[in-house]
């Protein structure tokens, strides 16, 4: 039956954000918890998580999270990218030659952009990193940069590196920190932003996109703000630097408050406005719980107690994962999974490593609808159904379909060839579900085998419908291996495996 | 075994539950009932041209497919892969690769025309890239999502995305290629090459149906049921028509030809969709490629042969037309194992009968040093406009962004 969204009259605003009482603690809330914070909720997980309670999963999912260090090559390339850039500016005349060399090291770049991305699914693939992962996307879905535009590996590591920073800040600081990155000073044309001349498209998007929404800000208070944020740059390249001769030292006035403001003191007064306590709480609700709207007063009440705790993101983190409205019934099972959740909760389900082959793991995600720190525009992807169209979702079986077919290693070309090899002495070459995967579900009976993977792979709404269509798809097969395998495809491919 | 429904009216029927338990929760009832009627009208746009793109996975050796055999650069470059027997003629001093005949008798028969050299500024050597940039139709230093086909399809396909109508693109291959993605939602088709399309005998694809029509919830897992129910739907018309067709030529048994198969298969059924899109892998040829380059051409050749001589007994040839592209290229010089590393320009191939058969642009210059890269004489962006603007008659600016020199095979 379907549960009704809770409202303010059905479910009270003070219990909302309340943590869940442990007699609530079960394997679906916990499964739920998992499957949101994180991409997958396997078995193990759950059982470890049952013995203590929902506060310790929520920590214990970010407490062992590791650093994604920057590759080799990328590193090295940083060292010397912006001497190059020089050189090539100042030193070699021809234009032709030039171009030549501007070319080479573009090239360069967009190599090591790649080995970035599939060093990235090979990291947040780890249980241990997903949560920390799926938060930094969720911020990059806010700080929204896209490689197009910036186009400069490094510099785009780096963001995202503070982004994973970021989990443990407090949200203005975040924000102070995002205002000095490279990749976003050249985003949204901070560079530009100088003591007369000044470039207005930060202070906008800082208001609209990052910390207010639209409607809570006046032209003037962008204009203003904008004259606080002059002389930002990115010295040689990556280093973030204040250049004080085109800092616009006058009086600015934002939000009613005057002074001679700089960019951090613009944040400063931000978060003084009441429209900074909710903004970024209705973006954990899209990203996290619901593409249905939640009533205004749950998300002002969170508000209220996330500004006493100076915007700490750890504990907006924690509040919001642990509540009651979180594990509501009505929010369970109902949301479309993103591109990257569905691709990195279907390895994590099946035991498997990232797909090693960089053109078809970076396709299979640009034509499922997200190509890796490549959103279509400022505002970032649209999460929920918006990720559904008969492109995506053909794109989507047929990324199961991959999985269940063995490896023609013929057809493959140089570079793939090459990856494999890699993949092989790293000893992540486990990328296709082979016989022996399947071989211990054999042991079980057709209605254990049903009811293990629903139990696993999908949420309890669908689970009646599907359990008695599972088993007899298992007990009608050839042979029992041919039963599971098919009965796997077909859950994966499910509109239940879609959703979490 | 049970029969398959064949209509979204069937197949809502049979939904488990029966009756018409499924029109209760979704709100597109109605438009799947009235689609049943009409499923078998032949469409408005039935006599539209259409364009089926063959795509040369792995980036094919042009100077291996187009022989310069009175060049003694050539044999310069290539003292042991370069070929010397069993050359077809085109021209004084071009010639097919022994292992097209059958392109060779499609020239003769005025069929086919041979784009040379097609390139862009400022090639990419790597296999992800280069593609990215044929599909897209970017410049090198341009990063674009949407396909140069996605695009014609939002510039005329525009309006609401009506589920009932045919797919706009078709595709054979395993993932959907980045030509066809789009800004706006366009109903887009995939299969295999060979197999059943809707499974059929497949109980991977019975057991999804299955489960499909065992779903029985609200909000969005009504919407991803019903947008997966409108693909199966279309797969089981598909199959219809394709284990139906008698084809009038003879297709072997490759990927490519069954493939081509396919889409004559449905050209036939008279579908509304515009676009084809197959792939043929393999062309990364970095090593011994002397057999290997030459199956290939030998598939691909037969493959086009046996597609346009069906369309030609189908009397289908007048409006369709078949290009082929390549990521890139391969190397003038050949490298130290039988082989040939990435390169650049390379030509290639118009098919139809409606085309100015011949040869169109300008050969390489060999003149180059070992290990240089040819310079390209024609854009890709020109024959995608030519074909945009003088076959599919849309605005090719409007898809591509700038106008392009159009290239004369139309």
């Amino acid at each position: 039956m379907e549960v009704k969204a809770p409202t303010p009259n059905s479910f009270k605003i003070e219990g909302a954000w309340k943590p869940l009482p442990r007699s609530h603690w079960n394997k679906e809330t916990a499964a739920h918890l998992f499957r949101r914070i994180g991409f997958s909720a396997s078995p193990e997980m759950i059982q470890l998580a049952l013995k203590s309670d929902s506060k310790d999963a929520i920590s214990n999912a970010f407490a062992n999270a590791e650093q994604l260090e920057m590759p080799d090559k990328l590193s090295e390339y940083r060292k010397t990218a912006h001497q190059e850039n020089v050189r090539i500016y100042r030193d070699i005349k021809d234009p032709e030659e030039k171009r030549e060399r501007r070319r080479e090291l573009r090239q360069q770049d967009e190599s090591l952009f790649r080995e970035y991305a599939m060093a990235w699914f090979h990291h947040a693939l780890k249980p241990e990193n997903s949560a920390t992962e799926k938060f930094v996307v969720f911020l990059q879905d806010v700080f929204v940069v896209d490689r197009r535009t910036v186009r400069d590996s490094p510099a785009l590591f780096t963001l995202q590196k503070t982004l994973r920073e970021g989990v443990e800040l407090k949200y203005p600081e975040l924000c102070k920190l995002v205002s000095r990155e490279p990749a976003m000073i050249r985003y949204l044309n901070l560079d530009r932003n100088t003591a007369g001349k000044p470039n207005e498209n930060f202070a906008r998007e800082l208001f609209e996109l990052f910390t207010l929404g639209e409607g809570n800000y006046t032209e003037a208070d962008i204009k203003e703000s904008a004259r606080a944020f002059t002389g930002y740059r990115a010295k040689n390249r990556y280093e973030f630097e204040l250049q004080l001769n085109r800092h616009d030292t006058s009086q600015k006035s934002v939000f009613g408050e005057a002074g001679d403001w700089d960019g951090d003191d613009v944040i400063d007064i931000t978060f003084r406005q009441p429209a900074a306590r909710t903004f970024l709480i209705r973006e954990l609700i899209k990203f996290y719980l619901t593409d249905e709207i939640v009533p205004e007063a749950y998300i002002e009440a969170l508000g209220e107690q996330w500004a006493a705790r100076d915007f700490d993101l750890s504990y907006l983190i924690e509040t919001f994962f642990q509540s009651r409205l979180f594990y509501h019934p009505a929010y369970r099972g109902k949301f479309v999974k993103s591109p990257i959740h569905f691709y990195l909760g279907l390895c994590q389900d099946l035991h498997l490593d990232v797909v090693p082959f960089e053109g078809r793991l970076l396709q299979s995600m640009n034509v499922m609808g997200q190509p890796f720190y490549n959103p279509p525009n400022v505002r970032g992807w649209l999460y929920g159904e918006h990720w559904i169209n008969s492109t995506t979702i053909s794109a989507r079986r047929q990324t199961v379909d991959y999985l269940f077919e063995p490896l023609n290693e013929d057809k493959l070309n140089g570079n793939d060839k090459r990856d494999l090899e890699a993949a092989r002495e790293q000893k992540r070459a486990d990328f296709l579900v082979t016989e022996e995967r399947l071989a211990p579900l054999l042991a079980m009976e057709p209605d254990e085998i049903a009811q293990h993977l629903t139990t696993y792979f999908i949420t309890a709404s669908s689970r009646s419908a599907y359990q008695p269509v599972l088993e007899q798809i298992i007990s009608a097969a050839d042979s029992p291996l041919a039963g599971v395998r098919n009965a796997i495809i077909a859950l994966l491919q499910s509109p239940a495996y879609n959703l979490s | 075994m049970e029969s398959l429904p064949l209509t979204r009216r069937e197949f809502i029927r049979r939904s488990a539950g029966g009756g018409l338990g499924f029109l209760a929760f979704t709100g597109a009832a109605p438009s799947f009932l009235a689609q049943s009627a009409l499923a078998q009208t032949p469409g408005p746009e039935r006599d539209r041209t259409i364009l089926v793109v063959i795509q040369l996975a792995g980036g094919n050796d042009g100077l291996n497919t187009i022989i310069p055999h009175t060049d003694d650069n050539y044999y310069r470059l290539r003292p042991t892969i370069g070929l010397k027997n069993g050359l077809l003629p085109i021209s004084d001093d071009l010639a097919f690769h022994p292992s097209c005949g059958p392109l060779h008798e499609l020239l003769k028969e005025g069929q086919l025309s041979i784009v040379q050299n097609v390139g862009y500024p400022n090639p990419n050597r790597s296999h992800f890239r280069s593609t990215e940039i044929w599909e897209t139709g970017s410049s090198s230093d341009e990063m674009q999502r949407e396909g140069w086909l996605g695009r014609f399809f939002d510039n005329t396909c525009s309006g609401t995305p009506n589920e009932d109508a045919d797919p706009v693109g078709v595709h054979i291959s395993d993932i959907v290629p980045q030509s066809y993605l789009s800004e706006s939602s366009q109903a887009i088709f995939g299969m295999k090459p060979r197999g059943r399309i809707d499974g059929g005998r497949d109980p991977a694809d019975i057991a999804f149906e299955k489960l499909l029509a065992a779903e029985h919830i609200a909000g969005n897992a009504s919407y991803l049921q019903h947008t997966m129910m409108n693909t199966l739907v279309t797969e089981r018309r598909v199959e219809k028509i394709i284990s139906g067709y008698k084809p009038k030529s003879k297709y072997a048994y490759n990927n490519l030809s069954q493939s081509l198969k396919r889409v004559a298969a449905l050209i036939h059924a008279d579908l509304e969709t515009r676009i084809y899109f197959v792939s043929q892998g393999g062309y990364d040829t970095h090593a011994n490629q002397e057999n290997n380059h030459a199956r290939l051409l030998a598939e691909l050749s037969g493959a086009m042969q046996a597609f346009q001589n069906d369309l030609t007994a189908h009397k289908k040839d007048d409006q369709v037309m078949t290009m082929t592209f390549s990521e890139f290229g391969r190397r003038p010089s050949e490298n130290g194992s039988g082989g040939t590393d990435h390169g650049t320009a390379a030509p290639l191939f118009v098919m139809g009968s409606q085309v100015k058969s011949g040869l169109h642009g300008m050969a390489p210059d060999l003149n180059i040093a070992q290990n240089k890269d040819l310079k390209f004489s024609t854009d890709f962006r020109g024959v995608y406009s030519s074909v945009l603007d003088r076959w599919l008659e849309c605005d090719a600016t409007k898809v591509l962004g700038h106008g392009y020199e159009h290239v004369p095979f139309i």
